[in-house]
């Protein structure tokens, strides 16, 4: 598939190539559904570096970006193997002993979709009444931090200043050739952190006609004008959720936890499952038909909805 | 008459007294690990018509087919059958901002005698021993839950210091009125912190924590001896209630699922 031919829909070895430049600041959207796992592998694989990266909930598409040595710097509240609770080993490798060394803007959940949700309104700020005296304020404070009193109420308030990432990439059930996407289930900070991004790369299980959006328009996330490359890559978002497609393989996550213990373990799971494949097909093939088959989500339907009108 | 459990386990107790703290009815924000295992115990017992709100976007009133995966607000099975599943600006925003939010429930590493929570290092900031991972949404749902509820899963003096490393999450920050002072909102903050050895609950003017009750068979002393500060002792101090047979029937076999579903405990549960 060419670009050049069809406009935004390519690979996502061309996407990344295309859209990510050492030192960009990159949202990644998905709180345990929707994570783009493929995406992150993809930008792994072409060495990016000096990257700023930003999620509500960092996860361990961050502890392997870390790990992998993309990344200079960390704005995230929280960065942790889910299943568990595991620690994320490279990120705390990284923070305990400089391997490598990153910096990081702590926040917290509400905070950093509240800047993500000024980022996306166009607005330099938002106010709120959460953080002030713990000590990730104190850091914050000065950067991405301010007090004020309230100017109709005098109360005191903590501002939070807007961000608006390079880039966003996302994982989503569906999208048109046009990059309407649409998402279904828990959206976390996805809507606000990636429509406050300039550019965005959409990863989606399957690509459909736009006549499927256009009958169920609610759940459309972003509108397809603002969206740079369409991808079509199913199981993108393993080992992660995806609401009517697939669960989180418990397994790998577990396994994932034992074996980056250490730096030559954590390098031996690169090699196996993002150097060594060259697209996210070959990655598909290590974990085995069988495998996906017991991820693969029952079918349950939601009931219709009319949409009609005199 | 109820019928008292003999043999249960230390943190069995600590999930039934934390789960107690919920009453029937109310809208509970529901933190990570224990907190859903906790606020989903609470619903099958005393509490069956408690609200859950997830910071993933989702509001439930009634349990899943299934515990979901460890960690997890997220599971496909919290979002099917729920009431409504949006944003985290819905939940963080519109009910806990808002202040919808009648309990907060969270899971710690580290607690200090005014309730501040550490889940970002253990030593200096910029050179922790560890490094944890941070705040998630716990800082805001003790920020703004109007009766937050910590948990802690073992009771020994380095989780228990008379100041945490960080304050992540703010309890009473330096005590009295200074979480106030700080821009909190009046009508939030800690009542109760459970450990696997007693219930602590915080003075009204110092707002320093007191042992409230003692788990059956735990001395005094004991819990005197591994908290990393002078603990006072409320003059009130009565053992905590014993879970039933029931309760610990029920519990058990949560337990039993969560181990299926990847949840890590300490060794003892």
């Amino acid at each position: 598939m060419c670009s050049e031919i069809d406009g935004k829909v390519m690979t996502l070895n061309e996407a990344i190539r295309k859209f990510v430049d050492d030192g960009m600041t990159i949202y990644f959207g998905g709180f345990g559904q929707h994570t783009p796992f493929a995406a992150v592998h993809e930008i792994i694989r072409q060495r990016k570096k000096n990257l700023t990266i930003t999620r509500a909930a960092g996860g361990i598409i961050f502890d392997q970006l870390i790990g992998a040595g993309c990344v200079e710097k960390v704005i995230s509240s929280h960065v942790w193997n889910f299943v568990g609770p595991t620690p994320a080993y490279a990120f705390r490798r990284a923070v305990e002993k400089g391997q490598p060394k990153i910096e990081i803007d702590e926040d917290s959940l509400l905070s950093l979709n509240m800047r993500y949700l000024a980022g996306a309104l166009g607005l330099p700020f938002m106010p709120i009444k959460s953080v002030m005296g713990t000590a990730i304020f104190e850091r914050g404070m000065g950067k991405y931090y301010r007090t004020i009193d309230c100017p109709f109420t005098g109360e005191r308030l903590c501002l939070l200043r807007a961000i608006n990432p390079d880039l966003g990439v996302l994982q989503v059930q569906r999208v048109d050739r046009d990059g309407n996407a649409q998402v279904w289930s828990v959206r976390g900070d996805s809507k606000h952190g990636i429509n406050a991004c300039e550019r965005v790369i959409i990863c989606a299980e399957e690509i459909v006609g736009t006549e499927v959006i256009r009958a169920d328009p609610d759940r459309t996330i972003i509108p397809g004008f603002r969206v740079d490359a369409v991808v079509e890559e199913p199981w993108g978002g393993h080992p992660d959720y995806m609401q009517g497609c697939y669960d989180r393989d418990l397994e790998y996550y577990s396994m994932y936890g034992s074996e980056t213990r250490t730096p030559e373990g954590f390098e031996k799971f690169l090699q196996e499952w993002v150097y060594s494949v060259d697209n996210r097909k070959e990655y598909l093939k290590n974990l085995g038909v069988e495998r996906l088959m017991k991820l693969r989500a029952r079918h349950v339907l939601s009931a219709p909805v009319h949409f009609g009108y005199r | 008459m109820k019928e008292y459990s003999k043999g249960f386990k230390p943190l069995e107790m600590m999930v039934v007294a934390a789960a107690r703290e919920i009453g029937d009815g109310e809208k509970v924000f529901v933190g990570m690990h224990w907190p859903i295992l906790i606020s989903f115990f609470a619903k099958r017992t005393h509490a069956p018509d408690v609200v859950f709100f997830f910071e993933s976007g989702i509001i439930r009133d009634s349990l899943p087919d299934r515990l979901p995966g460890s960690w997890s607000i997220s599971d496909p099975c919290i979002c099917q059958g729920s009431t409504m599943c949006g944003d985290s600006l819905d939940t963080l925003g519109m009910l806990l901002h808002r202040g919808f939010a009648e309990v907060g429930m969270l899971s710690a590493s580290q607690v200090d005698r005014h309730g501040n929570i550490n889940t970002t290092c253990i030593g200096a900031y910029n050179k922790p021993a560890v490094r944890l991972p941070g705040g998630g949404g716990a800082t805001d749902v003790a920020s703004l839950s109007k009766r937050l509820v910590i948990v802690l899963d073992g009771h020994e003096s380095r989780r228990l210091p008379e100041m945490v490393d960080f304050i992540t999450s703010p309890g009473y920050l330096n005590g009295s009125d200074s979480r106030y002072k700080s821009g909190l909102r009046p009508g939030t903050g800690p009542i109760a912190l459970i450990t696997p050895l007693g219930v602590f609950r915080f003075t009204a003017k110092e707002r320093e924590m007191r042992l409230s009750t003692y788990h059956p068979g735990v001395s005094i002393e004991k819990i005197i001896e591994n908290t990393g500060w002078d603990l006072k002792v409320s003059n009130n101090v009565t053992e905590t209630e014993p879970p039933t047979k029931e309760e610990i029937e029920i519990l058990r076999k949560m337990i039993k699922e969560a181990k299926e579903r990847y949840y890590s405990f300490p060794p003892e549960t």
